[in-house]
């Protein structure tokens, strides 16, 4: 081997071993950046997607009437999430008054944004959304949609940030399952993926009186997500050695979702 | 060499943007087309060890930004752990330079179809790693077709760009192995 081929190894090595001592956040701020690099292509692409989308639903839009349509929709779609979670907050309030008497629970504010990107990655779930720290956005912030939850803020730049979905397995919810006292865990699997999500609640108890169709909804411990939240609905249940597991569909369509809200706290 | 390895650099950097807008197939399970794979071992075989080294250690840390969500201050699979799963692959295709060098279409054929092989291994490697950090090893039909999915449809996206990047190499005045090559 010439010397310079084990310079090269040893300096491979070096560089390698530094990278993976380099701390998360410095990573998370790596990643952030190269998001915003390319943020201009992504845009771009998004609206080329959306362009080809338009073309081939075979309508020609005035672009003023793109933009109100879209505006409209948004805030269509804003106002049904707040109700949609209005909902749940008002049945978790009404379950606490009965139970431990009046608490105050305040609305989410909700910030839109468009999903500009979704890695086609083979073991991971995320995409890039057209919203950053400009916007207030920040990590680990829940991400949701009328029809229920999404994932979390992970990677923030200035004007992009990433998100992990629901369908990945290292993003783990608690959650509570309607009509039951059952609380666990929902996380994706590893052969989870966008376009065939598959969540999966471990750890339940075996006599869990658990049904296909009930409503799988965040629990709200934790921190990141608030509580009452949709985030699908119970399709199998299977009492195993020690446990009971229950697959669970999500509630909102990962694969083509284009619009969501990040929240970023109560009003 | 140097503006060969800058454009194959800008190329993979490219490729990765561009994977981003690819639609997995339904078809193979969810598996997702992939070009990066072979344009990192076009690299790996074309360049000499040093720079094949670089490649890595660039496509690896790309590969991680890209596609892996960084959470926390402990990720599972932190950045930059993705170029000793390039670097084993990529060592072995090293290894077929002396058949690039002859530079016959048979042969450049023959390597683009072990980049394919490699394509999985590089997959089965992740794979491994993530099995290991989250404490869990399993594998299903759909696993199996994550891994080998990419390797078919890189039987036929590799020699396409073997045969674009064969040209452009030469196009970039870089003919490896042979004298007067810059």
């Amino acid at each position: 081997m010439k010397s310079s081929s084990i310079v090269a190894l040893a300096l491979f090595a070096v560089l390698v071993a530094a990278l993976l001592v380099l701390p998360g956040s410095l990573k998370q701020q790596m990643q952030a950046t190269l998001f915003q690099l390319v943020s201009p292509v992504l845009r771009t692409g998004a609206s080329v997607e959306a362009q080809i989308g338009g073309v081939s639903g075979g309508l020609k839009r005035l672009d003023e009437l793109e933009r109100e349509n879209r505006r409209l929709r948004l805030e269509n779609e804003q106002l049904r999430t707040t109700n949609a979670m209005l909902r749940g907050l008002e049945q978790r309030v009404n379950r606490l008054t009965q139970a431990l008497g009046f608490r105050e629970q305040s609305p989410f504010r909700l910030i839109p944004a468009h999903i500009l990107s979704r890695e086609n990655a083979t073991w991971w779930s995320s995409c890039v959304i057209d919203r950053g720290s400009l916007d207030g956005i920040a990590a680990d912030m829940a991400v949701v949609t009328e029809n229920g939850l999404v994932g979390k803020v992970t990677s923030v730049s200035r004007n992009v940030a990433v998100i992990l979905l629901i369908s990945d397995e290292s993003l783990r919810v608690s959650v509570a399952i309607e009509g039951t006292q059952e609380q666990g865990i929902v996380s994706g699997t590893r052969s989870s993926s966008n376009y065939l999500p598959e969540l999966r609640i471990r750890f339940l108890s075996k006599t869990a009186g658990i049904n296909p169709g009930m409503k799988v909804l965040t629990a709200g411990t934790g921190g990141v997500f608030p509580s009452g939240v949709l985030v699908g609905t119970v399709k199998d249940f299977s009492v195993r050695e020690l446990e009971g597991v229950a697959v669970v569909q999500p509630s909102v369509d990962l694969a083509s979702v284009r619009d969501v809200f990040i929240v970023s706290g109560v009003k | 060499m140097i503006r060969f390895f800058v454009v194959l650099s800008a190329l993979i950097f490219g490729a990765f943007v561009f994977q981003l807008y690819l639609p997995p197939v339904l078809p193979f399970h969810g598996a997702a087309i992939l070009l990066v794979p072979a344009l990192y071992f076009y690299g790996a075989v074309a360049l000499p060890f040093p720079l094949m080294l670089a490649l890595t250690l660039y496509t690896g840390l790309l590969h991680d930004l890209f596609l892996v969500p960084q959470t926390g201050a402990n990720p599972e699979f932190p950045a930059g752990l993705s170029a000793i799963v390039y670097a084993l692959p990529g060592l072995i295709m090293h290894g077929f330079r002396p058949l690039f060098l002859r530079y016959r279409w048979l042969w450049h054929l023959f390597l683009a179809a072990l980049s394919a092989v490699l394509t999985p291994v590089l997959l089965a490697l992740s794979y491994a790693i993530l099995s290991f950090a989250r404490r869990e090893f399993f594998y299903s039909d759909v696993i199996v077709w994550r891994i080998l999915g990419p390797g078919l449809m890189s039987l036929v996206i590799a020699p396409c760009l073997f045969f674009i990047l064969t040209p452009l190499a030469l196009f970039l005045r870089y003919r490896p192995g042979l004298k007067g090559a810059s």
